[in-house]
């Protein structure tokens, strides 16, 4: 790397030898690398304040004419710490500079401000430099799988422009559990607009010391996205193009019965339902329904900065499609990033993304093909799709779906920074997020089967529109009193305010099945599917207070307290209002004198933090009781549809914040000046009064799946985090390699008081009248509640013997009587597993030896149980999973499997769908080349790299389904496989280029 | 000037940021009423009152979806295709369903939704400012309502929470079947005061309660009671009224010309639009003729025991009955690729044909698409209905005479002119008679939702249905959802039985 920089270094040499000025005093010196200790080539020397500077050759050093006026030497060098030196009257000046990633003299970004990594008291965990563009992925947040301890990234769905489900430090409400994002100061709910090229560094914020100046929406974490800016240099721009092509492939097939098999499995059921086993079609859906596709992923930028101007302007260009013909996400994205300086006690900038987007989405077939019987042809003889019984034929589904839309996002800030006196900083900050998209669904007239049939075509269109602008703006004031004592005071209230509308209409018999006729006119419009209204969860505002002080004692001793009061729309009266405290205390060990004669240690620090954060992700109607319109009916001989409305279902007036009370306790450690570094955290959070929508008794009347909000719930996570690195190089070969792993134990706590709704969450719901996981005291949270089975019952006389459901045969799954009364029913039911991992893990290790880089990166979890929901419902003959051939079909010949059945007592909520999901994942595989200098300075570039990368390359799993990376955004239905989307492995090519 | 920048940069930030502080959370909800000002007027009461029947329009309000009740009789099969919700709906045929299956729940909470509907008519609207007259016939209309799904309620499971305002508490336990009956007579009671009769009503308020209904559905309730007196005086108060007769063609009283036709008395109107609010009932769209035409799902296969009960030659079985290859107006009925035209007992030999594909004539609509078959108007109430239970009663009241009277009215019509067939009966003896009227119920109310119960209340379910599952002492009552029970953590408890 440092080569790279060497080469765009020089480049810009030859522009400041043109600027020369008056000078008369020389100063040379070395340039050093603190890490190694080896000489740094390239390192861009400035007189600070002057176009003057110089740049150092192979040995590390430089020389320097400077002014007598001049006070400060600037040594920049991409990728590292740049540091500010005094003069002070020296000829020779010699300079340690660190890397970026140097965690000792990292620079962290907190909660509006940043902080020295050494100074920080509280858990913070940083994604930088190469690791964020290791996975093709239109969301930046993949980069945080298997980096950071205590993040849980998972993927719901493989289809293109899905978004990953994050999990900070466990799931700490049964409401929305994802953390937020602060994209250059906009705090936002999701960074799907957001080019990983684009971006610097990401934050995650884990304890409550870092998150509690986020009040009531730092509950579930904050991860905090700066974006790149130009790098105060030589001035030169810089231009950088990276491009990577990549195929999609189904990753792993699920294993189902054949024609053969399925017809003699069937046979089983009903004998002679297939007379000619041999002569059955052998239909392979998964075959016929996934197809390699292909992704591609563009970015060109340029940055550079001057004295006065810092920019970087991005453009990137992401174009998915996806397995599941139909299906595909194109993304545009632009950035600009500017910062001015007025004058040298004001600065103006702005950060701007504009993001475009166009998707399609496929109807989600996976089910589908999954169900399919592989005794059906596809096609009937005359190429039409054939019927296929119960679940329709997939490719019919996919033919006659056209159903996609398109976009554009803005994200953006202004902001004025005022140094009212060295050290007082006064920033306004006004962001704003807009987003618009457009939905459209066109279904032709088409007819398969009874069951798979249109009869009118159909039209339905949805407009959306989201804006959200926050005014931030904070006074910050940093001082040194006395030569020990150093504070960082910061005060501030902001507003924000989310505003939605939605459109949405549908529309019957369009006048033709054009793309070009799509579109409502009062001819076609249907009337009852006319809406427009707001988002409940987007239309809300927010005030809050701020403040924290941060004080450092002799670099030692460290102390922070923040407090926030948030006040929302969303609560009124007494509840409107919440504070959120934090304290945190550190300790810096090595600086001690009693630790100044040893040289194992260069960092030693312990930090504890204690906090109470909030959460108030919910929809803003819940506090209200509404009037349920539209409620029609039909009178009179000539049948009138008259209008009606009633109540709709019960509201919760007394609604408030969730508080979540976390205390973390951390270790940091450097050993050998840094080329060990380790960082352990112990974390217990426990969030109170969880806002949670719980299952009234039906009787209430509020209908059949309408759920009320009350705050009922309170669960723990607690669990360690630990984060090993190392560096070395051994002659040429360099190498990074880290390791970290996080454990969660969630336990449900309450799940409220005496009334008769909130003692127990069931939820799970697999759509058939199953549900599988049932949320109570004591439990994890969403955890697999059902029947234990104990074998099979091999002949009349076991089963006569043994306590049953009634319409249990020979040759049926035995369900534990597990209370002993001689009856099997709801009682018997019993604990599962956990959706929850108890250990998720990462390691990797990155390599370099001369031109080659390698990346390897794992990644896995344990101790989490996977529901084979799409196996469990069986309303119709589907095809089954080949396990099933082991079946019983007599005596002794089985004690796991049952006997042949198309539904019905074997396949009621039971451990027989309950699967390990544990696994571990070869994530990324990276090999690179880097073109030689030497080439690469007759075209003029400073940087040409070519890779070869593998996403999802390998996964070791004893899950059945496609991945056992099983994500819900519905706590309650975590870890349950419906059948999605499913993800691939992906091959890349790839370079970058640098000029 | 640095100094007035600054001063100028701070007030700024200052007067803006006090200024939007006092009123900026308070935001009311947008496009969306709220209860505490409905209903506020004698418009927003006819709404609220409007809005209980839609409850009878929902899918889940007809026993949860799938005609479970015919199913559970001797009847029907499930029909559709054999794999076809065999899961959810065998379980019924062969009494083997459990209190989680699929359903269960649906129904409960479509009929609980609908007292929540009624209960708001009949605790806000007193309190609104209007016609007491009309007032009082909102309210009765919301009355009779509750009564007809407190007696769904009661009937499928016994005792049942009993809720009589629009917020109760959330630890309610089960009430005695004698206080959810006490609440459905004193309901009628009031519907039967306030109400008008049919009469009465301007041909564009049809679908309506009236006073007729409210008396049939009474004498429906003390039928059920076997308080055959009270059963007989409000089934004579029907018939006396002299506002219902009975439709002179059997098939017509189903058509969709007859719709609101001079025999029935309660009656769900529907638009043939598929969706609810939109006007439709998806109720006999499950039941359609599956295939071609495509007119639904084919649930509700009438049995060849149903077939066999009918007396020769009475026209009610083709009525009733869709056979494969009829031309119904002017429709051939090919019916489903995937169902077995015949299905046998005893594969692979194949002599012994247990079920036919077949469907359920009573819920036809003309036509050859699924959305007008949303139009059907299920009849809730028929004046047939009332001569049988009044024919029921007398007989048990010792006025064999009378019964016999109403009896051979049914009979007369159902015979449609033609004397060969459908003798009248003439037997005074209690018990043969008893049997009689009950058969003839079965004919006249074949796939109505209606054999499962008689033959309960009857006494006769162990012995009908015994052979299929029935279990006395168990299956009189469905279990309580087991999601119920579960959320009520056992303030609700399971049925005897179960």
């Amino acid at each position: 790397m440092k080569q790279i920089f060497f080469c765009l270094a020089t480049g810009g040499m030859w522009l400041c030898a043109l600027t020369l000025q008056a000078q008369d005093i020389k100063i040379s010196g070395t340039i050093t690398d603190k890490r190694d200790g080896q000489p740094l080539v390239g390192v861009s020397v400035h007189v600070h304040g002057t176009p003057r500077g110089a740049i150092s050759d192979y040995d590390g050093k430089y020389t320097l004419m400077v002014g007598a006026d001049d006070k400060e030497l600037r040594f920049t060098y991409t990728g590292y710490v740049t540091q500010t030196v005094e003069i002070g009257g020296r000829t020779e000046i010699d300079v340690v500079l660190s890397e970026d990633s140097d965690i000792l003299e990292e620079v962290v970004v907190v909660g509006y401000g940043t902080q020295k990594k050494s100074d920080l008291t509280g858990a913070v965990s940083s994604v930088r430099g190469g690791d964020l563009t290791k996975i093709p992925s239109i969301s930046p947040e993949q980069a945080l799988q298997g980096k950071v301890a205590g993040v849980l990234v998972s993927s719901p769905s493989g289809a293109p422009g899905a978004v990953p489900v994050i999990r900070v430090r466990g799931v700490g409400t049964f409401n929305n559990a994802s953390p937020i994002f602060v994209v250059d100061g906009v705090i936002l709910d999701n960074i799907s607009f957001l080019n990983s090229a684009d971006i610097a560094s990401m934050e995650v914020l884990k304890d409550a010391s870092a998150t509690a100046i986020y009040g009531s929406r730092g509950a579930n974490g904050v991860i905090i996205i700066t974006t790149k800016q130009g790098k105060i240099g030589d001035g030169k721009p810089a231009f950088s193009f990276s491009a990577e092509y990549a195929i999609q492939h189904l990753a792993k097939k699920i294993e189902l019965l054949n024609g053969r098999e399925f017809g003699a499995y069937v046979n089983d059921i009903v004998t002679g339902t297939y007379n000619n086993l041999d002569v059955l079609p052998n239909t392979d859906w998964q075959d016929l329904v996934f197809s390699d596709a292909p992704l591609g992923n563009y970015q060109f930028s340029f940055s550079g900065a001057s004295e006065r101007q810092q920019y970087y302007v991005g453009v990137g260009l992401f174009t998915q499609n996806g397995i599941i013909d139909k299906s595909g996400f194109d993304r545009l994205t632009i950035k600009l990033n500017n910062t001015y300086k007025l004058s040298e006690k004001i600065r103006i900038g702005n950060n701007i993304t504009l993001a475009p987007l166009k998707f399609e989405n496929s109807p989600n077939v996976t089910y589908a093909a999954y169900r399919a019987q592989p005794v059906i042809e596809p096609y009937n003889a005359d190429g039409s799709f054939a019927e296929v019984p119960g679940v329709g034929n997939p490719l019919a589904d996919i033919e006659y779906s056209n159903n996609g839309g398109k976009g554009i996002r803005t994200v953006g800030n202004a902001f004025a920074e005022l140094t009212i006196v060295k050290g007082l900083l006064l920033r306004s900050s006004f962001g704003v997020d807009f987003n618009y998209a457009e939905i459209r669904s066109f279904t032709p007239v088409f007819y398969v089967s009874p069951q798979q049939v249109n009869e009118i075509n159909d039209l339905s269109i949805g407009d959306f529109r989201n804006s959200n602008w926050l005014w931030e703006n904070t006074l910050n004031y940093n001082f040194n009193a006395g030569e020990k004592h150093r504070f960082d005071l910061l005060a501030g209230y902001t507003m924000q305010q989310l505003r939605s509308r939605i459109v949405s209409v549908g529309a019957e018999n369009v006048i033709s099945e054009k793309e070009d006729l799509w579109y409502i006119n009062p001819d076609n419009i249907n009337p009852n599917t006319v809406f427009h209204g707001v988002d409940p969860n987007h239309n809300y505002s927010l005030l809050s207070y701020l403040f924290r002080a941060n004080y450092t004692y002799h670099d030692k001793y460290l102390l922070t307290a923040t407090f926030r009061r948030d006040g929302s729309s969303k609560f009124i009266g007494d509840n409107r209002w919440g504070n959120f405290p934090s304290f945190a205390v550190g300790w810096n060990l090595a600086q001690e004198g009693f630790m100044e004669n040893q040289n194992l240690f260069n960092t030693l620090k312990l930090r504890a933090s204690w906090g109470q954060i909030g959460n108030e992700k919910i929809s803003y109607l819940d506090q209200y009781a509404l009037i349920l319109n539209g409620v029609n009916s039909v009178f009179g001989v000539s049948e009138e549809l008259v209008p009606g409305s009633t109540f709709g279902k019960n509201g919760n007036p007394d609604i408030r914040w969730e508080a979540t009370t976390q205390t973390d306790v951390g270790l940091e450690i450097g050993l050998f000046e840094s080329k060990i570094t380790a960082e352990f955290d112990y974390y217990n959070r426990k969030t109170d009064d969880i806002l949670v929508e719980l299952s009234t008794p039906g009787y209430t009347g509020n209908g059949q799946g309408v759920k009320v909000r009350y705050n009922a719930a309170a669960v723990e996570n607690k669990g360690l985090e630990f984060t090993l690195v190392y560096n070395g190089r051994a002659g040429d070969l360099k190498y990074r390699i880290g390791a970290l792993g996080s454990t969660v134990t969630n336990t449900v706590k309450s799940v409220g008081g005496s009334s008769g709704v909130d003692s127990t969450l069931v939820g799970g719901f697999l759509g058939n009248g199953q549900s599988v996981t049932l949320s109570k005291e004591g439990l994890p949270i969403g955890a697999f509640f059902g029947y234990q089975t104990g074998g099979i019952f091999q002949n009349q006389a076991q089963l006569d013997a043994t306590p049953h459901l009634s319409i249990a045969e020979v040759g049926d799954l035995i369900y534990l009587d597990q209370n002993s009364d001689g009856v099997i029913n709801s009682a018997d039911r019993v604990y599962l597993g956990s959706p929850i991992p108890k250990f998720i893990f990462g390691f990797s290790t990155d390599l370099s030896f001369r031109q080659f880089d390698l990346a390897i990166d794992f990644q896995g979890q344990t101790g989490n149980k996977i529901y084979n929901g799409k196996e469990a419902v069986r309303p119709d003959l589907y095809n089954f999973e080949s396990h099933v051939v082991d079946r019983w079909r007599g005596e002794g010949t089985s004690n796991t499997e049952p006997r042949a059945t198309s539904g019905g007592y074997n396949w009621i909520t039971s451990d027989r769908f309950i699967q390990n999901g544990s696994f571990l994942r070869l994530r990324s595989l990276t090999l690179g080349y880097n073109f030689p200098e030497k080439w690469l300075d007759r075209v003029k570039m400073t940087q040409a790299r070519f890779y070869l990368r593998g996403t999802n390359l390998w996964t070791s799993t004893k899950f059945t389904g496609y991945t056992p990376e099983i994500g819900s955004g519905d706590v309650l239905s975590a870890g349950i496989d419906y059948g999605v989307y499913p993800i691939t492995s992906i091959y890349s090519v790839g370079a970058n280029i640098t000029f | 000037m640095k100094r007035v920048h600054v001063f100028k940069f701070t007030l700024i930030l200052s007067l803006l940021g006090l200024n939007a502080c006092s009123d900026f959370l308070d935001e009311s909800p947008q496009g969306n009423l709220t209860q505490e000002f409905f209903p506020s007027n004698e418009n927003e009461a006819t709404l609220a009152t409007n809005a209980c029947y839609n409850t009878l329009r929902n899918w889940y309000y007809h026993s949860g979806g799938y005609p479970i009740l015919d199913i559970m009789s001797d009847d029907s099969y499930k029909g559709s295709n054999p794999t076809d919700q065999a899961s959810n709906l065998n379980p019924f045929n062969d009494f083997t369903f459990t209190p989680s299956q699929d359903g269960l729940d649906r129904w409960w909470n479509a009929l609980y939704e609908g007292v929540k509907r009624t209960n708001v008519v009949i605790e806000k609207v007193p309190d609104v400012t209007m016609d007491e007259t009309k007032k009082a016939g909102l309210i009765a209309q919301a009355r009779f309502l509750r009564a007809l799904l407190y007696f769904d309620l009661v009937r499928a499971w016994g005792g049942v929470p009993l809720v009589l305002d629009t917020n109760p508490p959330l630890t309610l336990g089960k009430a005695t079947e004698e206080e959810v009956y006490a609440v459905i007579v004193a309901d009628l009671q009031y519907a039967i005061e306030h109400l008008p009769e049919q009469s009465a009503l301007s041909p564009v308020e049809y679908g309506r309660a009236t006073k007729g209904a409210a008396n049939a559905l009474m004498a429906r309730v003390y039928l059920y009671r076997s308080d055959f007196v009270n059963a007989e005086r409000y089934a004579l108060e029907v018939i006396q009224s002299n506002e219902y007769q009975l439709d002179p063609s059997f098939s017509h009283t189903f058509s969709l010309e007859g719709q609101f036709n001079s025999e029935s008395i309660f009656e769900i109107g529907a638009l043939g639009n598929d969706g609810t609010n939109n006007g439709g009932n998806q109720y006999a769209n499950t039941q359609g003729v599956r295939g071609t035409p495509n007119r639904g799902w084919g649930f509700n296969r009438p049995s060849l025991d149903l077939m066999d009960h009918f007396e020769v030659g009475d026209p009610r079985k083709e009525a009733t009955i869709i056979f494969l290859g009829e031309v119904l107006d002017g429709v051939p009925i090919i019916g489903d690729g995937s169902t077995p035209d015949v299905t046998y007992a005893d594969p692979p030999a194949n002599t012994i044909v247990s079920e036919i594909e077949c469907y359920n004539q009573k819920v036809w609509i003309p036509g050859i698409s699924t959305a007008e078959q949303w139009g059907h108007n299920r009849r809730l109430i028929r004046y047939a209905d009332v001569l049988l239970m009044a024919a029921e009663a007398l007989n048990e009241n010792d006025k064999p005479g009378d019964a016999l009277m109403y009896l051979n009215e049914v009979r007369k019509r159902a015979r449609g002119g033609n004397n060969s067939v459908l003798p009248d009966i003439a037997t005074t003896d209690k018990a043969a008679l008893r049997d009689i009227i009950l058969d003839e119920r079965r004919s006249e109310l074949a796939l109505e939702s209606h054999r499962f119960y008689d033959l309960v209340r009857t006494g006769k379910a162990a012995q009908v249905l015994g052979p299929l599952g029935f279990q006395t002492d168990k299956h009189e009552h469905l279990p309580i959802p087991q999601t119920e029970i579960d959320i009520s953590q056992g303030a609700i408890t399971q049925n005897k039985g179960w």
